[in-house]
């Protein structure tokens, strides 16, 4: 009976070693900390973070006032129209099938504008635009309000819509969950901002193109059919595991110059009960479109899991590509949930590196950790070649490439192993204790048993 | 040499076994191989009926089920109610068909945590520290707590599922299970150690993981198997026990009711000694370690069987075999 013990003693030890070694992980999130803050300005100032504040209190209040008689929003002049929209929770699928059909179309129609047609309440938006960090003015003014990007959500759901589901557990098997192939729907927008961004507009000058590269399908990509039936989505259905790619490209000659604009998409669809194998493909298939005059590719962490989610403080690197070789020199801007701004210039390997910030400063009864906030990475690169378009000459060639992506809370903005490892060690000592005297109590004989020896 | 005697000395072998060292290295292996098997990627999906703790990402060789099963029913009613649901159906199954396998013997011999509060218990043991016994009026009360964990474990997500409970409850039993908290330390993730302040449920929840991981330690300390008289898992195999191959039957004909096998009982099954007429003796507290045969002296009182078969059946020559051995250990 007594064989075992050894090994087993020594293993416990080392458990009970365990939690009182986690100690250094405050020390960890110190550095955190302290890192952050040593890459420079990258963390928003306080100032910024009061402005957010302010801006996001006196958004909800204009909703609310929105929400009670929709007419009124001409009397304020701040952030009126499409922050109202999003506030007033319009189903998406009414946002996507196009404003006229909405009853409140009147109320809507500047969130279009904003960002297309420079309708009223355009001009304070530029302004805003302008006080930040931007430095890229110049390549902003293309289709009418700024960079081309595939989002997934329509204009008027731009706030974060917390998401249920992994709750960072990782890749948990959880079983097949819905009937049918998951589908994805696809919003082309214009805006140099992920919450302000409206539909873009099409533009019949432009040459464009769509293409959708599937995980096992061909490595040069189908062409995806534009949206029909007065929808403005991109829709198609994700049979098989892997990362999908959309890539919606366009030309457009002005003056001398020829816009070569590609807005990609990335989407990652992996299920828990899916395929190993399939899985295991899907995880080292290439992720680029060497057909593609510019794009940018989200560098995947050696380490990466199938289910990575992306947070607040971590650090990601993009890489720039031109036909599937790196672009070194291109001007690469970062654009935060908020609007914050960062920019950088490739290196030689057509890479850049960004910290996620985080921007997400809700007072903390309304905070959500599953919160989904979008980023925006705009690259750029000019070129001097010369050609002819649709009978035109041209002399130089601007190329410019978006991609978009989510990020969320940082767990360390909400766990806290002090309170833990306070509260469990409180626990074992006093129960430990009164298991102990409890016992201790048990040993004496109990009362009637004792003798008076008096 | 005919191949009876052949057989029958094959018997006599696993009969005289030195048991309890058979179960200690069985059970380490099972350890290493669930807690570490994930590093060689060993996968053995998320279907199995004890706690190789899901939330043990880097290390588990597959996954507990009750993990996926709190999440199934934790789906959005609509989806619930949907064709879709089938998924649970064979989600049981699977983990119906693991089972049936080893019946209890899963928590006598493989699961993780059944392993780990048998090594507290010896480190007790080693520390000369004598071990706590429940009175049977405490017996009978906190027996019945693990059917009530198993219907909370079911109707919570539910719950969830239906929008009255908060996304933070799911899945509920996990938030409390201690091998969350401690299987992950074994390949050095301390992340579960961790209120979470993001909403009020969330911080009970984390905090009432955090107690009851804490009471885990003390209590597996004075009490052998301290968890698993409560635990959820243990409820679900007993209401389908019926059909499983490994069983532990009983013949009351040879017992004497000396309550060897009662003494040592890690689950204090007193059924084990006193019942005389039932031959399918495993109770709903059993954890199948078969520690009742090896300590019995009367033979063929005791007999474990797979499939029919006897495997391993108390002998007075195994006892005796046994019994010297322990002595001479305390020399
Ligand atoms: S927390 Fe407990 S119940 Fe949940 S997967 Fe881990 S071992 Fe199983
Ligand atoms: S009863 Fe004990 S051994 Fe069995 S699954 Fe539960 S914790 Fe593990
Ligand atoms: S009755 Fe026997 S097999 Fe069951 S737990 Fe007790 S000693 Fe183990």
């Amino acid at each position: 009976m007594k064989i075992p013990n050894r090994p087993a003693a020594l293993l416990l030890l080392l458990m009970l070693c365990g939690p009182l070694g986690a100690e250094p992980t405050e020390a960890q999130k110190a550095e955190w900390r302290a890192r952050r803050e040593a890459a420079g300005g990258e963390a928003p100032s306080e100032a910024q973070r009061a402005e957010w504040r302010a801006r996001r209190e006196a958004r909800e209040a204009s909703a609310n006032a929105e929400g009670a008689k929709p007419a009124a929003s001409a009397h304020e002049g701040h952030g009126q129209a499409a922050p109202a929209a999003a506030k007033s929770k319009k189903a998406p699928a009414s946002a996507a099938s196009g404003m006229a059909h909405d009853h409140a179309g009147a109320a809507n129609r500047p969130a279009t504008g904003v960002a297309v047609d420079k309708a009223p309440g355009k001009p304070e938006d530029a302004a805003r635009a302008s006080g930040r960090p931007a430095g890229m003015g110049g390549m902003a003014m293309r289709g009418g309000g700024g960079a081309v990007w595939l989002s997934d959500s329509p204009p008027a759901r731009g706030d974060g819509a917390a998401r249920g589901g992994m709750g960072g557990m990782g890749g948990m098997a959880m079983g097949g969950e819905r009937s049918g192939p998951p589908s994805k729907r696809l919003w082309l927008r214009a805006g140099n901002d992920p919450q302000k961004s409206g539909f873009a507009r099409e533009d019949a000058e432009a040459e464009s193109q769509t293409l959708l590269v599937r995980p096992q399908g061909v490595l040069e990509g189908e062409v995806l059919p534009p949206p029909a039936d007065g929808k403005k989505n991109l829709a198609f259905e994700m049979p098989v595991q892997g990362y999908y790619r959309v890539y919606a490209s366009s030309r457009k000659l002005q003056g001398e110059t020829l816009n070569v604009s590609v807005a990609k998409a990335e989407i990652a669809n992996f299920s828990h009960g899916g395929d190993e194998e399939e899985r295991a493909k899907a995880l080292v298939a290439p992720r680029i479109l060497e057909s593609a005059p510019i794009e940018i590719v989200r560098e995947k962490a050696a380490d990466e899991k199938t289910f990575f989610q992306l947070k607040s403080g971590d650090e990601q690197a993009f890489v720039v590509l031109q036909k599937g070789l790196p672009v070194q020199g291109a001007r690469v801007r970062f654009v935060s949930h908020e609007g914050w701004s960062k920019e950088a210039v490739s290196d030689e390997q057509g890479r850049v590196s960004f910290q996620i910030i985080r921007d997400y400063f809700p007072a903390w009864d309304d905070f959500k950790k599953r919160f989904k906030a979008s980023y925006l990475i705009i690259a750029e690169a000019n070129a001097a070649e010369k050609g002819v378009f649709k009978d035109q000459p041209y002399s130089t060639v601007r190329y410019q490439a978006t991609l978009a992506g989510n990020y969320y809370p940082s767990p360390d903005d909400y766990r806290s192993y002090a309170w833990g490892l306070g509260i469990g060690l409180l626990i074992v000592l006093f129960c430990g204790t009164a298991v102990y005297l409890y016992r201790r109590r048990r040993l004496k004989p109990f009362q009637e048993v004792r003798f008076d020896e008096r | 040499m005919s191949a009876k005697p052949m057989l029958q000395r094959l018997r006599d072998a696993a009969n005289e076994v030195d048991f309890n060292r058979f179960r200690f290295w069985f059970q380490l292996v099972a350890f290493v191989l669930f807690v570490y098997g994930g590093y060689l990627a060993i996968d053995l999906g998320s279907k199995l009926p004890f706690f190789s703790c899901g939330y043990n990402q880097e290390g588990r060789a597959g996954v507990c089920y009750l993990l996926p099963l709190q999440h199934q029913l934790g789906r959005n009613w609509a989806v619930l109610f949907s064709i879709a649901s089938l998924s649970i159906l064979t989600g049981f199954l699977g983990f119906a068909l693991w089972f049936i396998v080893l019946n209890k013997g899963w928590c006598g011999f493989v699961c993780p945590l059944g392993t780990l509060q048998d090594w507290i218990s010896a480190l007790r043991r080693r520390l000369g520290i004598r071990f706590s016994n429940y009175t049977h009026g405490q017996f009978a009360q906190l027996t019945k707590i693990k059917f009530v964990l198993l219907a909370l474990l079911i109707l919570i997500p539910l719950g969830v599922g239906g929008g009255f409970f908060s996304h933070d409850m799911s899945p509920p039993f996990c938030l409390i299970c201690p091998a969350r908290m401690i299987l992950p330390i074994f390949t050095g993730d301390l992340s579960q150690f961790t209120i979470d302040f993001s909403s009020k449920t969330a911080v009970v929840m984390t905090a009432l993981g955090i107690s009851v991981t804490a009471l885990f330690l003390v209590g597996s300390f004075v009490k052998k198997r301290f968890f698993c008289f409560f635990c959820p898992m243990s409820a679900l195999h007993y209401l389908i026990s019926k059909p499983a191959l490994l069983k532990l039957k009983k013949d009351g004909s040879k017992c004497t009711r000396c309550g060897d096998c009662y003494a040592v009982c890690d689950m204090e099954i007193k059924e084990i000694a006193d019942d005389v007429t039932t031959t399918n003796i495993m109770t709903d507290d059993c954890t199948l370690c078969l520690k009742c045969v090896a300590s019995c002296p009367e033979t063929g009182a005791l007999k474990a069987t797979f499939a029919g078969i006897p495997i391993f059946v108390s002998t007075e020559a195994g006892f005796i075999k046994r019994m010297n051995k322990g002595c001479q250990h305390g020399k």
